[in-house]
């Protein structure tokens, strides 16, 4: 019964792995409902903001702002890549890391000079891995980014936007479409694409004046991107281990009926051969 | 008078205030600034400073961000606010 007992400890061993998976798919999905609470809630703010710097927006005064310079050639650019902390998450950092290498790879064909900022573990440990220098890293976002969180890591880039020091800042991240769908999106968020406005302009009264108000309005604007970006792939990032996860205790049960089957079988065929064996002993006494 | 405004006060990350009041008073860049109904749109940037919506008990410290007014509509969106 050698082969039963080595079935038997499989058997163990894909259960306690299902117990497992089935655990972190269940967390997965109630903090990717928090998360999905957080895209949503972050939505009104973002809108609001939009539509102001849209109602402001004029071609006239976009030249004045640096923010809303338009390079006419890309000769440094900063990226930002977005990444969980954590694995686990099926092919979640996986399609991020390939989204990022065609970004690069675009923007080495036309010549502009990349640096590469990352945010989470798995994106962090994979450049180490094939050796290309990072600007900077961060490994300290939780599950829960805040706007002071998305402020921080891209400060300094407005800033060296605004001096003239880099000519285009994109962030890579997950969009949050839905459970289904978490799509790897590179947006460019610097310079500021204005948004475009609908319905009709009012006429407003500006205090102190509408550029002072889009100065200030702008970086908020930057920086409210890159929040967006963070929630919605933090969100993204428990959608995907979710599925990962589900999938993972649905193989996992397939493999228990396997095992299950083949354990009972080769039990059966023992009894079987068992009593054929007393069957035969005795007959061969009577004989 | 009998209008109301629709007020909202929104952070990134999330709605922190939505509903009808009388009036709104808000820190502006230069001192405050008080809404009634049928204000002219208006958009103004905020400083630091207490925003109170209607008479009761409805304020937030505010730091930053604009205000919105138009058709009775008063929309606040600042990056710092906290429920006092």
């Amino acid at each position: 019964m050698a082969k039963g007992r080595e079935l038997k400890g499989r058997i163990k061993s894909v259960e306690n792995t299902r117990k497992i998976t089935r655990t972190m798919e269940m967390v997965a999905t109630s903090k990717m409902k928090r998360a999905q609470d957080r895209v949503v809630a972050a939505r009104p703010y973002a809108r609001a903001l939009g539509e102001v710097i849209a109602s402001l927006y004029s071609p006239e005064l976009a030249e004045r702002f640096p923010l809303l310079r338009q390079p006419e050639r890309e000769g440094r650019a900063a990226v930002i890549l977005l990444t969980s902390n954590r694995g686990l998450a099926g092919a979640f950092n996986a399609n991020l890391i390939k989204e990022v290498r065609t970004l690069l790879a675009k923007l080495d064909a036309v010549g502009t000079q990349v640096e590469l900022h990352v945010v989470g573990k798995k994106g962090v440990g994979y450049f180490g891995y094939i050796g290309r220098a990072l600007a900077a890293t961060r490994t300290d976002l939780t599950d829960r980014p805040s706007a002071a969180d998305a402020a921080s890591l891209v400060d300094g880039l407005i800033e060296r936007f605004t001096a003239g020091a880099l000519d285009a800042v994109y962030v890579v991240g997950s969009r949050f479409n839905s459970v289904l769908s978490t799509p790897p999106t590179a947006d460019r968020i610097l310079p500021v694409t204005p948004p475009s406005a609908t319905g009709a302009q009012k006429d407003y009264l500006l205090y102190p004046s509408a550029e002072t108000i889009l100065t200030e309005l702008l970086p908020s604007y930057v920086r409210n991107a890159v929040y967006r970006a963070l929630v919605e792939t933090a969100a993204a990032e428990q959608a995907a281990r979710r599925t990962a996860m589900k999938s993972a205790t649905d193989n996992a049960g397939e493999m228990l009926n396997l095992l299950r089957r083949t354990y009972n079988r080769a039990r059966q065929a023992q009894i079987t051969q068992e009593i054929a064996e007393i069957v035969g002993g005795a007959s061969a006494l009577q004989g | 008078m009998s209008r109301a405004l629709k007020v909202s006060v929104i952070s990134p990350e999330a709605t922190l205030f939505e509903g009808e009041a009388p009036s709104v008073i808000a820190p502006a860049f230069d001192g405050e600034v008080g809404i009634l109904p049928q204000h002219a749109p208006m958009v103004t940037t905020l400083g630091r400073g207490v925003l109170r919506v209607g008479e009761g008990t409805t304020r937030f410290q505010i730091e930053g961000g604009f205000l919105q007014v138009v058709d009775d509509v008063v929309r606040v969106v600042t990056e710092q606010a906290t429920k006092l």
